[in-house]
């Protein structure tokens, strides 16, 4: 192969390739100032790990609803529960998905993080919360998503683009 | 106030939805509640081949049972602490046992031969059976793993919740709520500290 055709190949590639997450070893305070920080419509915030089957399997649905809605408004926050060496596989697992939004590994005390999400949250994975523009939270979903369940619930909260 | 019963004050306050799954309860046994009847006498086999029930487990100073399993990473981060206060604790009166819940057609690691090993290689001096339906798990209103409910001298629920503050680190723990309930209720006193939460896996119910 040539070096023209070698190069444009790579940069084909490049082009191909999902562009990095950025993912963030972070505590509650950090993580609860992206989740209220100004500027969304609706909040909805997912907490998964990479090795979670249920986790896994309705993240498309989550990341497709984000990018279908984003523009409404919505921002989604992951927060992943896996250990903080795993940061370069959630980045994949995002950066496969086209992710683009804040991505989190969350450290520290559990019962603090899980009781400033929902109280009546016992800790199981996974489990998706939604709040107002305001940072008040409006809905928790103890268990898996689909993309109607978003649609559903978080699409009044969205403002309406002029199409 | 009781925890589920802030749950619901603070549902009804803010008027804020919360929605449940198959494998997700939002409560769980109200402390000081006891066994539930209905599966107190239920025979679960041990991986010793034996079949046990929760009656025949019950120690003269209490009793503690412990959702767990094999697959699931949180369950597998406490497992080694787990057993160590299991087998400890069974010396001093309390009645333990380990339950999985699982439903080992979602992850064959938790099938019975896997718990078998499990339980050898990790050292298990107390029982380690099998919820063949998931009714103790549900009876219980248990949803992830770990998860411990222990049980006083009286039969009533002293604590339930998750093994201490720290599961990647072990060394840096700095509050052992599973041990000091343990100690509590060996004294014959109540648990300073008598439901905690933690991150966990969703049990893979049995349908």
């Amino acid at each position: 192969m040539t070096a023209p055709l070698v190069l444009a190949s790579l940069l084909a590639a490049e082009a191909a390739a999902p562009a990095p997450v950025r993912v963030d070893v972070a505590e509650l305070p950090a993580i609860m100032a992206a989740v209220k920080a100004p500027g969304a419509q609706a909040v909805l915030v997912n907490v998964w790990a990479t090795w979670c089957e249920p986790c896994r399997e309705e993240m498309p649905d989550l990341v497709r609803f984000y990018r279908d809605h984003r523009a409404d408004g919505l921002r989604l926050v992951l927060i992943s529960a896996d250990d903080d060496d795993q940061r370069a596989e959630v980045a994949r697992v995002l950066g496969a998905l086209g992710f683009d939004g804040p991505a989190f590994i969350k450290r520290g005390n559990d019962m603090t993080f899980i009781d400033a999400l929902d109280p009546a949250w016992k800790g199981a994975l996974p489990a998706t919360f939604l709040f107002d523009a305001h940072g008040a939270k409006k809905r928790s979903w103890l268990g898996s998503v689909t993309y109607d369940d978003l649609r559903a619930r978080v699409s009044g909260l969205l403002k309406r683009r002029k199409r | 106030m009781k925890l589920a019963s802030m749950v619901s004050a603070i549902a009804i306050a803010t008027g804020v939805a919360a929605v449940g799954w198959a494998g997700e309860s939002t409560g769980g046994l109200a402390l000081g509640s006891k066994v539930p009847a209905a599966v107190a006498k239920t025979k679960m086999k041990n991986v010793d081949g034996k079949m046990l029930s929760l009656a025949d487990v019950t120690g003269k100073a209490g009793t503690l049972v412990v959702f767990t399993c094999n697959h699931c990473p949180f369950a597998k981060d406490w497992e080694q602490r787990i057993v160590e206060l299991g087998n400890a604790y069974a010396g001093k009166g309390i009645g333990v046992v380990l339950v999985n819940a699982n439903d080992p057609t979602q992850h064959a690691d938790d099938g019975f031969e896997e718990m078998q090993a499990h339980a050898k290689s990790r050292g298990m001096k107390i029982p380690y059976v099998v919820d063949e339906t998931s009714a103790v798990a549900r009876a219980f209103g248990a949803s992830i793993t770990p998860e411990a409910f222990l049980f006083d001298k009286t039969g009533k629920l002293a604590y339930h919740g998750t093994i201490d503050d720290n599961r990647k680190e072990p060394d840096k723990v700095k509050a052992r709520y599973l041990k000091d309930a343990l100690d509590a209720v060996v004294a014959g006193k109540a648990p300073a500290v008598s439901e905690t939460k933690g991150l966990g896996c969703g049990i893979k119910f049995r349908s």
